[in-house]
């Protein structure tokens, strides 16, 4: 009788504990509010894979707003189709002192499509919100529930979402059978992951604490390379109706041809003969290749489609046929299908594009990694990749889209991780040789010629094959300079693996050397001038350069006869281990020589040497704003 | 071939007969062989024929009047970049009570390959609907074998329950059209205000009376049949600094004026001012709003406390309404919830903010209006009579005074009377609670002005060390406060501005008046930068463009075809004084220019010298207009031209030691 009273005494206490953490803005340490937007005051992130089928995603967190800027970051966004369901979503808000101001639940977010441009697709949603608070600072309090009806793909846990929001503290929970076999994967965790087994259930817990808030830093290496993650992938899957089990790249990408590829392939008898028809007089698979490449780039357009086993099984073969488009991966699994006709090996590739390059990882397989699809035949050595949703690019090259990097082929025997093809600094090659004739008032008028290649094929591919004045319009966005008139517009184009533009321009620019009494004023680096880049205090992050290129320019000006020909000749060199740089101004009788040419490397540089980087392209920078000045004769 | 023409003979007579739409299907020789150099070089797609027709029917599952529009268009396409015309997107509206509904969409792809014309029907299965938002569906599809060369047609149907605008037509899009014909069938006890905005004129026009086309209660019911032509229309290409496309891009719009009641009566729907003015005044979401006087009597005296006039009434309460209530980025003439909620929740769209402004104004015993006006991206509003549904914003007018002030609290950053650019469109119209609306221009209440002002001297190593103070006001000054905003400390806004500029370095810095927004913004830094590389000590070379040089003209294009609209009316000074370090003679130096464009619309002054060893620079540059048509394009690219040659040119220095 006398313990029960004591018993709820302590219980009271006990809940009035732990049931309301403090979010008083004043309890963030100074130290997470340097360069920070907003605070992570704690996050508690559980998975619960009660059964391949059926994954609870739970989520709590409480985020304080420092400021306005922070906004962003207490909006919630939550994705969901047919196989993701959002259970439960509630909130609190929470003024500066901590005391709980409003509340809001499901019916306060907006839900929206999240398809965007043209697309068809399938009910993929978008549930958002974004409290309305204008006193800073405030605390967002989110808890809310999605279930999965699958484990295929389990979210990434990255407890710090963005370089201006800092980390009091963050959890994470993977809770599974014992019997559950799953690969984990870890980045940047300062403490290991605390494990608890018994009859029903594993247990995994991971803590982060203090990640500070940063400020964001030109030429960084990519975050998927140094931010804490922890990634979880089961062997054993569910994903729609379908059942798997993988523990490598090689059982992923056998599943995948297994279950979402094979048997696609199958083409209207009419299509084959047309096939065999193309390719009769082509003596090598390359060729032959080539001619279907061909044959698809004409028939077929890219759509963005949405639609079958998550985004992942493309259309068949039959389909795109019949339709003449596809997405990506109905249209790599088309040309597979035709140059299946001719005989002609190849692998459906999964690909992470972007210019960024972004390699699947060969240490840990997952099915979330890449974004895209591309072809790959391997011709007996003679490896050719195919990007197969543009009616432009050449047979054979990848650009910048999806070079340099990791991709899984999914083929019969399984997957595989291929590199795709480097661009090297070298062949990202513009070539520039202008002929410019100045006239007594300073006008000019001559030609230029320049030559695109490597990743540098793409820098005006867009303007070729545009109405002239669509071409006019564009090419003075690219030589941007007063009083620029094009009075010739052609182009080449030598369209193989190694692609090359030629553009030659017949151009005029009144009163480009500006006059002034007895001066002319000549800026000699007509086209090509280097931009600056920020300079950095207290660098923290390595310096990343991803691609390299080499630009090379040479102007021959012939000069008027009212100009007295006399300067001395100008060089300059500037070498350091980003690359190197040289320009000369020379003049020979009436002729005045410009010559221009830079290297960039590409590569990973210790943070200290951001300074030298910075300085190296001012430096050029400077060299490039190279101003002439001559005489006139009296 | 043959068959081909027997089938457009075929057709044709079928066209003649009924005089409407052109059949489904009926591709003729003439459109495979269509050149599009007769209409535009430069399509990518060409419009061969589109036809549209509008009705008012009765939905005999509801009993109610419904917008039957029936749409059919041909397209040739010529090559890559004209394949998205083979994408269509048909938005449609829905609410909780009206629903607008797409039906019988049909569409067919035609390829002419060996002489023969090759049909493609799209699937059905190939049309997705997306429900995009609350408001919005999306009807999507896309045409099948799609190739350069082919023609595509497609055809569908829309039910609408929203009569009140008929239906607009486009007569202008992206791709440059042969034909474009429209027919609208408006029963005769129906009126509505045509109007057609845009750059070209109709080909033709027709109107006839269509007998009994409507029946309602039993009772037939006339209608004029009025058929709207435009042929050879251009495409509708964007150019940089104009207002909403829907200014310039020829479509015919529609707005319901008033309904022929059965039993004789009139109701009158669109309206004059007058009638519209006590609509407003009496209407929930907005005359009642402005009448919450109420809810700030106790606030007053807080608020007022310190206020001597009424301008600082009026401030001190735009300044509280700007404080307590967040902008939730929604515009709206009508409230979206209350005052009393927006005050609650310290949220609200642009109406909840501006009338909540304005009853408070008015508890301060201030004379506030309001001022309903369409954006500059919803384009200009109707004149001859009141479109309301073309108004999309609201703002608040206080008289103080022989003075008034335009105030748009949704903007914490921006000078009291300042509207934010938005705004400033043409103009609106001021609603009041007891006397007759208005109309009020809506112009920038002041000019963007910057000035630079740097003083400083030269080193023999060829560095300029000085100060540096910039003043902003207006737009200017708006814009950069909303910049450093962006930053958490000043400090950090300046590292960023010094890091961004690697060939300055900035020593000192302190900016001012960045809360009082009412004041011009200060902000003077301590500067280094090269000017030479100090190894020619003889003769110096020097560009003294140091600030804003101008390198790239605006306006580097050979033609324009609409108004250049710059928004407000600016004006940036630049005074220059750099005391040289030794003994220097000016030999040579940039032009001094006094120059301007025609009618006032500007101006640009330069003026340098050396005396006493100083280099002195004063420069000016003016547009006295926001807005300069297209025939002044040219003028303003030249203007830019001669600044730019120049501010190529260098000051000579030679040294007299």
């Amino acid at each position: 009788m006398r313990l029960f009273p004591f018993f709820i005494l302590f219980s009271l206490c006990f809940s009035v504990c732990i049931a309301q953490d403090n979010y008083d803005a004043e309890l963030i340490p100074s130290a997470l509010r340097n360069r920070a937007n907003a605070t992570i005051r704690n996050e508690e992130t559980v998975v619960d894979m009660r059964s391949p089928n059926n994954v609870m995603y739970t989520v709590k967190q409480a985020i304080t707003v420092l400021n306005k800027n922070g906004d962003e970051n207490a909006r919630l966004v939550l994705f969901y189709d047919k196989n993701i369901s959002i259970k439960s979503i509630k909130g609190e808000v929470y003024n500066e002192v901590g005391k709980l101001v409003n509340k809001f639940s499901q019916s306060d977010f907006k839900d929206e499509s999240a398809v965007q441009g043209f697309s068809l697709f399938e009910d993929n949603r978008v549930k958002h919100f974004l409290p309305s608070v204008n006193t800073y600072p405030y605390t967002i309090v989110y808890n809310y529930e999605i279930r999965y009806k699958q484990n295929l793909i389990i979210p990434d846990w990255v407890p710090k979402p963005a370089s201006d929001v800092s980390v009091e503290k963050s959890s994470y929970t993977f809770i599974c059978k014992p019997s559950d076999q799953f690969r984990i994967k870890t980045q940047s965790l300062t403490t290991s992951v605390d494990e608890k087994v018994d009859d029903k259930q594993k247990v995994l817990v991971w803590k982060v604490n203090h990640l500070l808030g940063v400020k964001p830093e030109p030429y960084s290496p990519l975050k998927e390379t140094y931010q804490t993650y922890v990634k979880i992938a089961p062997q054993q899957f569910s994903y729609f109706n379908y059942k798997g089990s993988y523990a490598n790249w090689q059982e992923l990408g056998k599943w995948y041809y297994d279950n979402l590829l094979k048997d696609r392939n199958n083409l209207p008898p009419a299509t084959i003969e047309v096939i065999k028809d193309l390719i009769k007089n082509e003596k090598t698979d390359k060729d032959k290749a080539r001619k279907i490449y061909q044959y698809l780039q004409d028939k077929t357009r890219y759509i963005s489609i949405q639609v079958g086993i998550g985004g992942f099984q493309p259309f068949t073969a039959a389909d795109v046929d019949r339709l003449g488009y596809g997405d990506c991966k109905a249209l790599v699994n088309y040309m597979q299908s035709l140059l299946n006709v001719a005989g002609i090996e190849s692998y459906y590739c999964v690909v992470k594009s972007g210019s960024e390059k972004k390699s699947l990882d060969p240490t840990y397989a997952s099915m979330n990694q890449g974004n895209h699809i591309i072809l790959c035949m391997p011709l007996k050595g003679d490896t050719t990749w195919l990007e197969c949703t543009s009616q432009k690019i050449p047979f054979g090259f990848l650009s910048d889209f999806t070079d340099d990097r990791y991709v899984l082929a999914c083929t019969s025997e399984g997957g595989k991780l291929l590199k795709t093809p480097t661009y090297s600094m070298q062949n990202n090659l513009q070539v520039r040789n202008a002929n410019l004739v100045i006239d007594n008032n300073g006008s000019v008028n001559g030609t230029v010629k320049t030559i695109f290649s490597g990743t540098q094929y793409d820098n005006h591919e867009e303007i070729v094959g545009k109405p002239l004045t669509e071409q006019q319009k564009l090419l003075k966005e690219d030589y941007n300079i007063d009083n620029i008139n094009f009075d010739k517009i052609a182009y080449l184009q030598h369209k193989d693996a190694n692609p090359k533009i030629t553009e030659n321009l017949s151009l005029n620019i009144r009163n480009y050397c500006a006059i002034n009494n007895n001066r002319m004023f000549i800026v000699v680096n007509a086209f090509n001038v280097i931009a600056t880049i920020p300079e950095v205090r207290n660098r923290t992050m390595p310096v990343y350069l991803n691609r390299g290129y080499t630009d090379i320019d040479t102007i021959v000006y012939t000069i008027p006869e009212t100009v007295i020909g006399i300067i001395e000749p100008i060089h300059k060199n500037i070498k350091s281990e980003f690359g190197s740089y040289a320009s000369s101004a020379v003049l020979d009788g009436n002729k005045l020589t410009y010559y221009r040419k830079i290297e960039l490397n590409e590569g990973t540089f210790p943070a200290e040497s951001y300074e030298k980087f910075s300085r190296f392209i001012t430096d050029i920078n400077v060299a490039d704003n190279l101003k002439l000045i001559f005489s006139l004769k009296k | 071939m043959k068959k081909i023409l027997t089938l457009f003979s075929l057709l044709l007579f079928h066209y003649s007969a009924i005089a409407q739409s052109f059949n489904y299907g009926s591709i003729t020789q003439e459109d495979i062989n269509f050149d599009k150099n007769k209409i535009d070089s430069n399509a990518n797609a060409v419009v061969l024929k589109e036809f549209g027709t509008a009705r008012l029917q009765i939905d005999d599952a509801t009993g109610s009047l419904v917008l039957m529009f029936d749409y059919h268009v041909k397209i040739k396409i010529f090559n890559k970049d004209g394949f998205e015309q083979a994408n269509v997107i048909i938005p449609t509206y829905k609410d909780d009570i009206k629903q607008e509904f797409v039906q019988e969409i049909k569409a067919t792809t035609y390829n002419y390959i060996n002489g023969n014309l090759q049909e493609s029907l799209m699937d059905k299965k190939a049309i997705f609907t997306e429900n995009r938002s609350k408001y919005n569906s999306l009807t999507k599809f896309t045409l099948p074998n799609i190739k350069e060369g082919s023609i595509i047609e497609y055809s569908y149907h829309i039910q609408s329950p929203l009569i009140f605008n008929f239906r607009q037509w486009e007569f202008q899009s992206n791709i440059p059209k042969v034909i474009s014909e429209y027919v609208a069938f408006i029963p005769g006890n129906y009126n509505y205000n045509v109007l057609l905005r845009g750059f070209y004129k109709l080909s033709d026009q027709k109107s006839e009376i269509n007998k009994e086309c409507l029946r309602i209660n039993g009772v037939n019911i006339d209608c004029s049949k009025m058929t709207y032509i435009m042929k050879n229309v251009p495409a509708f290409i964007e150019e940089d600094y104009m207002t909403a496309a829907s200014n310039f891009k020829s479509a015919m719009y529609f707005e319901l004026s008033d309904v022929q009641m059965l039993n004789g009566s009139k109701q009158n729907i669109t309206k004059e001012w007058k009638n519209v003015d006590n609509e407003l005044v009496s209407e929930r979401r907005l005359g009642s709003q402005m009448k919450r006087k109420d809810l700030f009597k106790d606030l007053m005296p807080t608020i007022l406390t310190n206020t001597t006039d009424d301008l600082s009434k009026a401030k001190a309460v735009y300044n509280y309404i700007r404080k307590q209530i967040k902008w939730n980025n929604y515009y709206g003439k009508f409230s979206e919830e209350s005052v009393k909620t927006a005050l609650d929740t310290r949220s609200g769209n642009v109406a909840d903010i501006n009338l909540s402004l304005i009853a408070a104004l008015s508890a301060a015993n201030l004379d506030a209006e309001a001022v309903i006006l369409s954006t500059r991206d919803n384009g200009t509003v109707n004149k001859l009579y009141p479109v309301i549904s073309e108004f999309n914003y609201l703002v608040a007018k206080v008289n103080i005074g022989d003075k008034s002030y335009l105030l748009d609290a949704t903007e914490p950053l921006i000078t009291f009377g300042l509207l934010p650019l938005r705004c400033i469109n043409d103009q609106g119209r001021v609603i009041n609670l007891k006397k007759p609306s208005y109309w009020i221009d809506l112009k920038a209440a002041q000019r963007s002005v910057t000035s630079y002002m740097l003083t400083g001297k030269l080193t023999a190593d060829g560095k300029i060390r000085g100060l540096l103070t910039t003043t902003t006001s207006g737009y200017a000054a708006f814009n950069k406060r909303r910049e450093i905003k962006k930053y958490n400390s000043i400090d950090e806004y300046v590292e960023k501005l010094d890091e961004s500029l690697p060939k300055l370095s900035i020593k000192k810095h302190e900016i001012s008046k960045i809360d009082s927004v009412d004041l011009a913004l200060i902000e003077s830094y301590e500067v280094e930068f090269a000017v030479h590389d100090g190894t020619n000590k003889e003769q110096l070379f020097l560009n003294p463009f140091f600030i804003n040089r101008i390198s790239k003209n605006p306006f580097n294009l050979n033609e324009r075809t609409y108004p250049v609209d710059l928004g407000a009316s600016s004006d940036e000074r630049i005074i220059i004084n750099i005391t040289l370090p030794e003994k220097y003679t000016l030999q040579d130096k940039p032009k001094d220019m006094a120059m301007a464009l025609p009618q006032a619309g500007g101006r640009y002054l330069l003026q340098s010298s050396v005396t006493d060893n100083v280099l002195s620079l004063s420069q000016i540059l003016q547009f006295n207009k926001a807005i300069y048509t297209s025939e002044e394009y040219l003028y303003l690219k030249e203007f830019y031209s001669k600044i730019i040659q120049n501010q190529k040119t260098d000051l000579v220095l030679k040294s007299t030691n």
